[in-house]
């Protein structure tokens, strides 16, 4: 690998200006709502649909005094509560996607194959769909409104455990296996000294994927909660612009709330991004 | 590349699976089953319905799937999401493998910045992002209007704009799983390529992408499945214009049956034809492009 | 051969677990859920849960709770609208529902077909007398039993651009004969403006105004459904607003979307026939026009009448499974009654109450109507001149097909009496579907 590196960075030498061009158009067009969100939330409720589209208004402040003011300051909780479930629901999920797909990925054994269909079978049906029998179904066990409603239906993803069967694939080699078996090492030692490791980068992204998706859920959260002190963040924005037929949205504490709450994620994603620079130990795969 | 563990251990590998079995038993077989269940039944009301006992479930056997399948709104709704499904597969996967290929290029500046930038959307929540859209697209209010003089919410263009929200919102996350997939390849994988004087695009061509046919086929299933799914793109436009019907997408009907006009057998039946025909179509797809997306088995 | 093998493996698992769903499923509808959630005894103070969407109402319980030491109310602030009934019926029929639940009109007769909400006839003789005959209608549908306590209501006036009509020259029109007419007037006098628009999107609004007229979609008569959504008064309705956009004399945005909030703003729009609660949205939405806006009645539809209908408004319902309905009906019966109460829900809550003595808790007009002292007696006029109403057990479909109806005619043009008939249809379609007895 060291062998190779001053010849990748001759090629280097060369700057595509093409390509930059293309992914900065890109990254451009997909900033642009978000710009946008950005300008909208520095509206004060009478400048919002009177000043022009992208022109910054003058009531961000306020609007996040105001928001953080509402009803004492409930943001917050829903703010706590929303990483509450996304971080315990992403950990759980990576940790039984990454077990579960290098189970799928290194071991043969009878029903694998029905096992990994069933668990990937799952995405077909619909969210919308399953909430409300799995609400019918916490009630009966009397979970129904508790922190586990929300948390434990998102944490097997089929489309985690997919990821994860690929990146233990790629990732690990069965000659390292295969030795650590000679050298008497057990099963669940592999697993987690060996395997692990090695699935690092791999796990961030479903760790990731997981995070955000959580964070962004709507429909489970609003089936199962009646407390709104349980309420994540999307269920509690919710009743800013649901505030009933004879109430205003309140469309901008709406729109801060949303532009607030982005905010962690794009934290999230910046420390995350390192893990994917190593790459992957070398001479492994194929 | 094959596993060679095989028969010495057979039990290990059902522990490990046992979570993710006991999970799926749990929160999807369960569900689905009542969801089954749900769908040969019924109420039935007797007199005015009103007070105690003045209704009942009752079976009803395979009525509301000869329902479903009989609904000339859930077929055009399946006609309408797959124009619309075919246009996001194509261009929102096309940008996925090309931004995932130029980021993985070593000859590109701002790679960071372009990255985090394409996946930001993927972190905005659909209804927030259909929302910004609508701001957008609105006639006397959007900044688009200024330079293209159409109408973004008409009966003719509200596939494409709602196709855009679809791109916008999905192309960041594909080209994740891509440029991760990519990045988990060694590199002297393709430098051998690089050697022998190929160029970046030849070694694009001809190295990464077949390497990536794997994961490509991956997400192109999942798109395929989510894009039947569609529901929050044209439930947060649908306000905005008369062009949205509350049957618009097959989704769209079920969430009005369970939640607007309280039939949640009509919903379960016809969530059921859904899953069946994602299992039909993205089977069918893999069908075509034979078995590669079960890669190493 | 994976297909098939995947597909069959699919069919298995379903059918497997059909079974453990069937038997799993056959009792939501028991009452042990309700009875674990009750404490062991009754000592200590009963403890009871209120979700509703009203601002404020966390402050308005507090009160309550401090002078009723044994009965301590929690307020879940929930998401208003269509999908908060949604949630409750799912929780009603999951057996943990909350005890006492905030419910606009029309979704009331589905929680009763649901068997969701208590009657409180014992409960709630004693304040009958405190609210006028068409509210009452609301939470009884016309029957012996009473399903909740009203607790806002909305009747329908005028909104009008004071400013604008005298800049064009406009009289506020008494009738809608005279409202077409000024439509047409102002388009002549500024090509940019509306006199109003009609809403695809506000089903509320559009039965409220057909209430006006007289129409009477649903009624019990005896031990069946009277429907009738495409009657006479409604198809006048429907036509009028069709024939008016259809000539380009009003708009057709929809009330509260991005776009109307900006016509406002411009002074793009004049009118707008709403409901009580209007100064609200008028005051969020367009803040600088504060001071320009009037009120009037509604246009009548004979000169000389004296006729409104109501457009939104709710009433406090006690669940069917709660362990404490006295204590429930206790608090719904003073929230909605009693003076201090009627007197934080206009100052807190900001609602128009509708029991009758709450007159006297509506003090000064709007900020936003400080130009028109006589707001609230006003709306005490037209109040009085509300038309009764009964809503149906599946509005959720009528509405529905409301919008589908109205969007569909907006697009291609099509009459609006169509649409009428397609919502009736819509409706006895459903009702006959699930063995509604209807009266033919």
């Amino acid at each position: 690998m060291a062998a190779i590196a001053p010849q990748r960075r001759s090629t280097r030498s060369g700057i595509g200006l093409a390509p930059t061009a293309l992914l900065l158009l890109g990254a451009l067009y997909c900033l642009f709502p978000v710009s946008w969100l950005l300008i909208a939330s520095s509206k004060s409720p009478g400048e919002l649909f009177t000043t022009p589209t992208l022109a910054f208004g003058t009531g961000f402040l306020s609007n996040v005094t105001d928001l953080f003011a509402y009803r004492d300051g409930v943001f917050w909780l829903w703010m706590g509560n929303t990483l509450l479930y996304a971080g315990g629901g992403a950990l759980l999920s990576t940790a039984v996607s990454a077990i579960s797909g290098y189970a799928l990925a290194k071991y043969r054994f009878p029903g694998r194959k029905l096992i990994f269909n069933l668990l990937i079978g799952g995405i077909l049906v619909p969210a919308v769909v399953l909430a409300i029998p799995q609400y019918l179904l916490f009630s009966k066990i009397g979970l129904a409104d508790t922190y586990w409603a929300v948390l434990l239906p998102q944490i097997l993803h089929p489309y985690s455990v997919y990821l994860a069967r690929i990146y233990a694939t790629a990732a690990i080699p069965d000659s390292l296996l295969e030795a650590g078996r000679i050298d008497g090492a057990s099963e669940g030692r592999l697993l987690g000294r060996l395997a692990l490791p090695l699935m690092v980068p791999g796990l961030v992204t479903i760790f990731l994927f997981q995070f955000v998706a959580i964070w962004n859920n709507f429909l489970l959260p609003f089936i199962m909660l009646g407390d709104d002190g349980k309420f994540p963040l999307t269920v509690g924005l919710y009743t800013l612009l649901a505030a009933g037929a004879n109430q205003p949205s309140l469309y901008n504490l709406i729109l801060t709330g949303t532009l607030l709450s982005i905010i962690p994620l794009i934290a999230l994603f910046l420390t995350m991004q390192r893990y994917w620079k190593t790459d992957l130990s070398s001479g492994a795969v194929k | 590349m094959t596993p060679t563990s095989k028969r010495r251990t057979p039990l290990a590998p059902y522990v490990i699976l046992t979570p993710a079995i006991v999970l799926f038993v749990l929160f999807l077989a369960l569900p689905i089953g009542y969801t089954v269940y749900l769908a040969m039944r019924r109420t039935q009301v007797s007199g005015l319905g009103l007070g105690a006992g003045a209704r009942r479930e009752v079976f009803v056997g395979f009525d509301n799937f000869a329902a479903a399948l009989a609904d000339g709104e859930l077929w055009a709704g399946w006609l309408r999401v797959l124009g619309y499904g075919a246009l996001v597969l194509v261009v929102m996967l096309g940008l996925a493998l090309l931004f995932a290929l130029l980021l993985d290029s070593a000859r590109v500046r701002l790679s960071r910045f372009s990255r985090i930038s394409i996946f930001l959307p993927y972190a905005v929540p659909g209804v927030a992002a259909s929302l910004m859209w609508g701001f957008l697209y609105l006639p006397s209010l959007s900044p688009i209007r200024a330079i293209l003089d159409v109408d973004l919410l008409g009966a003719s263009t509200i596939t494409y704009s709602m196709a855009n929200v679809a791109v916008w919102g999905g192309t960041g996350f594909n080209m994740l799983v891509l440029y991760t997939t990519l990045r988990a390849i060694p590199r002297d994988y393709y430098e051998a390529a690089r050697l022998d004087g190929a160029s970046e695009l030849q070694i694009a061509l001809r190295v990464k992408i077949p390497i990536l046919a794997p994961a490509i086929i991956l997400t192109t299933v999942f798109s395929i499945i989510a894009t039947i799914q569609v529901f929050t793109e044209p439930t947060t436009l649908r306000p905005f214009t008369n062009t949205i019907s509350s049957t618009w997408s097959p989704l769209m009907k079920v969430y009005r049956d369970a939640f607007v006009t309280g039939d949640l057998y009509s919903a379960a039946a016809t969530s059921i034809v859904i899953a069946a025909i994602s299992l039909v179509l993205s089977f069918g797809f893999l069908r075509v492009v034979r078995d590669r997306a079960f890669g190493e088995g | 051969m994976r297909a098939t093998r995947l597909g069959a493996v699919l069919a298995a698992a379903l059918t497997a677990t059909l079974t453990i769903g069937g038997c799993g499923s056959s009792e939501p509808t028991g009452g042990s859920e309700a009875a674990a959630t009750s404490p062991a005894a009754p000592q200590g103070p009963v403890k009871l849960t209120y979700w509703t969407w009203a601002p404020n109402m966390d402050k308005i319980v507090a009160v309550w709770n401090k002078d009723h030491p044994d009965i301590q109310i929690t307020v879940s602030k929930q998401a208003g609208g269509d999908d908060a009934a949604a949630k409750f019926l799912t929780a009603a029929k999951a057996g943990n529902p909350p005890d006492l639940v905030q419910a606009e009109y029309q979704h009331l007769p589905s929680f009763i077909a649901a068997d969701a909400v208590a009657d409180l006839k014992a409960e709630t003789a004693a304040i009958k007398g405190e609210f006028g005959e068409g509210i009452w209608g609301l939470v009884t549908l016309g029957t012996e039993a009473v399903y909740a306590v009203p607790q806002d209501s909305g009747p329908m006036m005028l909104f009008y651009r004071q400013d604008l009509f005298d800049k064009h020259g406009l009289q506020v029109p008494k009738t809608w004969q005279e409202y077409g007419e000024a439509a047409r007037t102002l388009r002549k006098k500024d090509p940019k403006a509306y006199l109003g628009t009609f809403s695809s999107k506000d089903p509320g609004a559009f039965t409220g105004l057909a209430q006006q007229a007289g129409a009477q979609w649903w009624s019990i008569s005896g031990e069946s459904w009277k429907v009738n959504v495409a009657d006479e008064p409604t198809k006048k309705v429907a036509d009028f607003w069709g024939g008016l956009v259809k000539e380009g004399a009003i708009d057709d945005t929809p009330f509260f979307t991005p776009e109307w909030n900006k016509a406002l703003n411009d002074g793009k729009l004049l009118t707008w026939p709403s409901a009580v609660w209007a100064p609200g949205v008028l005051s969020s939405n367009a803040p600088k026009a504060k001071g320009k806006w009037a009120v009037a009645p509604l246009p009548q539809w004979n000169a000389g009448e004296n006729f409104s209908g109501f457009w939104g408004g709710s009433s406090v319902a006690v669940s069917a499974k709660t362990p404490n309905k006295a204590a429930a009906a206790q608090f719904a019966t003073w929230i909605n009654t009693d003076p201090k109460a009627l007197d934080l829900l206009v100052k807190e809550a900001a609602i128009y109450p509708a029991a009758a003595k709450a007159q006297a808790a509506l003090g000064a007009a709007p900020d936003y109507f400080a130009n028109q002292p006589d707001f609230w007696q006003q709306a005490a006029t037209v109040s009085a001149g509300a038309r009764g109403f009964t809503f149906g057990p599946n509005v959720g479909v009528t509405y529905n097909a409301f919008k589908d109806g109205f969007d569909k005619a907006l697009q291609d043009g099509t009459s609006f009496s169509d649409a009428v008939q397609a919502m009736h249809e819509a409706t006895v379609a459903d009702m006959r579907k699930s063995g509604f007895t209807l009266a033919s």
